[in-house]
């Protein structure tokens, strides 16, 4: 008869405390947030009691949660493609090592490893009708009395500002995610594109952009999902300002605000959904269409 | 390399600094001026009449606003540092033991903590305010320390099982064989093999917690715990604050991450590059 092995139980004793805080604080919550989508928890109308889709109903009615799925949706748009074309932009110029390139790596990272609400502050900055630099430079070239208001002046301009802040933020990342792809295409691959008379937009275009695609597939899954929740630098620049306000925001002020916590957990429950099944469809897409 | 490509990248390069520098800089040089030099037109695009009044104003002043700064200044360290160590440490044993030991359930128990890693953050804000506010740690540096390790601990596992993963077999063997215990070998040979990867873990995950705010801004709203990220969002609105002295504020504020992205950035890319491609 064979002898059993007696249960070895080093490896659970180290693997213990991060299961522990995984179950404890990440997935024990997530389920939280599932099941109490459907019940009415409103501290200002208790009991907790179950309510069906009453949440959600009640989000669709809601003018402000509508206006913010707007703008965030006009925040991903536009973060995603400013941070992916300059993301590939700044790894494409990073491409090929030179002495010094690891002092502008250095740099480009600098925005991505600070605080999103002070980059907001220090944005401010740069938008403030009086102080600010953009308006500044226009008083000092003669384009104008310089005293323009940027944020809150109308939605669109409004919401692309602050999402350009946003990008400042995000695109270091996407750039760093690219560039490890460019890195891995093999030289000879453009010496071979050269030999055929291409030229450099062409060698982009048919080498650098097909094989960097799983770096910019995962470059813009990260600016997705920071984008479609972004909090920040709407908080801070624009307040709880409708012209400026992301669902994100909205969940934040339905439930510390408001104290309806049902309904926060429903908006974040929706929030979730849709960001995971982007993140999905953007790598399928990314790589079904090149592999076609 | 012709000369119109190198043309091109000395361009790229050019823009890649002043796009990553120009709005830290507008807000620097707001922080040495005074606020009449700050508001003056025309421009001063440099400070002419540089001042340090603005920082000594915070850091001795004995006003509200100044007692505040310092206040969440400490609180911030003191979070973020501690997150940052129980962070390391526990991602360190979990990773040892997923990369180079078989036991029941590990496969389970590894995708458990990786899928945590595709959930947006904000997905367990209110129940685990919920959970802390029952438990009476709302408020107190245990409370936001144990939301952020619960946050941070994925990726660090994800980073350093990496790191684990790609050392030689053989090392344990040749340990086992001299009679040291798994322990013994953990401690003594692979966490010096592992240096990079625990570094890059703890410069990522202090980054991390340091640019916290909607966590912190519901969980640690008091000063007793505010870290200063949530101090200066408060200022920002309130048009009483000069904008020379918000400047400083938010240049204190970014000074240590930013002296941590300038000065280990080969670590902190490594790092970001681990955790998110494979």
């Amino acid at each position: 008869m064979q002898r059993r092995r007696r249960l070895d139980p080093l490896p659970y004793l180290l693997v213990a405390p991060v299961a522990i805080f995984i179950v404890g604080l990440a997935l024990v919550p997530a389920v939280f947030t599932i099941v109490q989508s459907f019940y009415t928890v409103d501290e200002l109308d208790p009991p907790t009691r179950l309510s069906g889709f009453h949440n959600f109903i009640q989000l669709w009615h809601n003018s402000s949660v509508l206006t913010s799925a707007a703008n965030t949706g006009f925040y991903v748009l536009v973060g995603v493609a400013l941070s992916t074309v300059l993301g590939i932009g700044m790894a494409v110029t990073l491409q090929r090592s030179f002495r010094g390139r690891s002092v502008v790596i250095a740099i480009l990272i600098l925005p991505w490893a600070l605080p999103g609400v002070v980059e907001g502050i220090l944005w401010t900055g740069i938008f403030d009708p009086n102080v600010g630099l953009l308006n500044n430079l226009v008083a000092t070239l003669h384009l104008g009395s310089g005293n323009a208001v940027l944020l809150g002046h109308n939605r669109l301009l409004t919401i692309t500002l602050i999402e350009l802040v946003q990008v400042w933020q995000i695109t270091p990342l996407s750039a760093l995610l690219i560039l490890a792809a460019l890195q891995l295409i093999p030289g000879e691959l453009y010496e071979a594109a050269e030999i055929d008379g291409a030229g450099p937009w062409r060698s982009f275009a048919s080498v650098t952009l097909p094989l960097a695609r799983a770096g910019i597939a995962v470059a813009v899954v990260q600016a997705v999902i920071a984008t479609l929740n972004v909090f920040d630098q709407p908080y801070v620049l624009n307040g709880a300002a409708l012209t400026g306000s992301s669902v994100t925001e909205q969940t934040y002020f339905i439930s510390f605000q408001n104290l309806n916590f049902g309904q926060g957990y429903a908006l974040s429950l929706l929030i979730t959904v849709v960001t995971l099944v982007i993140s999905l469809g953007v790598v399928r897409f990314i790589y079904k269409k090149v592999e076609l | 390399m012709n000369r119109h490509r190198r043309w091109a990248r000395t361009v790229g390069i050019v823009l890649i600094v002043i796009w990553s520098i120009v709005p830290i800089y507008w807000a620097a040089k707001a922080s040495v001026q005074t606020e009449s030099d700050a508001r003056a037109r025309p421009a001063q695009y440099v400070p002419l009449h540089p001042t340090l009044k603005n920082f000594t104003n915070l850091l001795t002043g004995n006003g509200d606003l100044a007692t505040s700064i310092r206040r969440s200044m400490i609180n911030i360290i003191v979070e973020c540092a501690a997150a940052t160590i129980v962070t390391v440490v526990l991602a360190t044993l979990a990773a040892y033991a997923f990369a180079r030991m078989r036991f029941r359930g590990r496969t389970v128990l590894f995708y458990a903590v990786l899928a945590t890693m595709a959930f947006p953050a904000y997905t367990t804000l209110i129940p685990l305010y919920r959970i802390m506010s029952d438990f009476g740690l709302v408020n107190t540096y245990t409370g936001i320390v144990l939301v952020y390790v619960s946050g941070f601990l994925p990726l660090g596992t994800w980073v350093l099982h990496n790191y684990f993963a790609s050392l030689p077999a053989s090392i344990e063997e040749a340990g086992v064989i001299d009679g040291a215990s798994r322990v013994q070998v953990l401690w003594y040979v692979l966490l010096p093999l592992a240096r990079p990867g625990i570094i890059s873990t703890a410069l990522i995950t202090f980054l991390f917690a340091w640019a916290q705010f909607l966590f912190p801004l519901v969980l640690s709203s008091d000063l007793s715990t505010q870290p200063l990220t949530v101090t200066i969002a408060a200022l920002q609105g309130r048009h009483v604050v000069p904008t020379t002295l918000l400047s400083a504020a938010g240049i204190l504020a970014i000074a240590i991450p930013a002296v941590i992205a300038l000065a280990f950035n080969r670590y902190i890319v490594n790092g970001l590059l681990a955790g998110s491609t494979k």
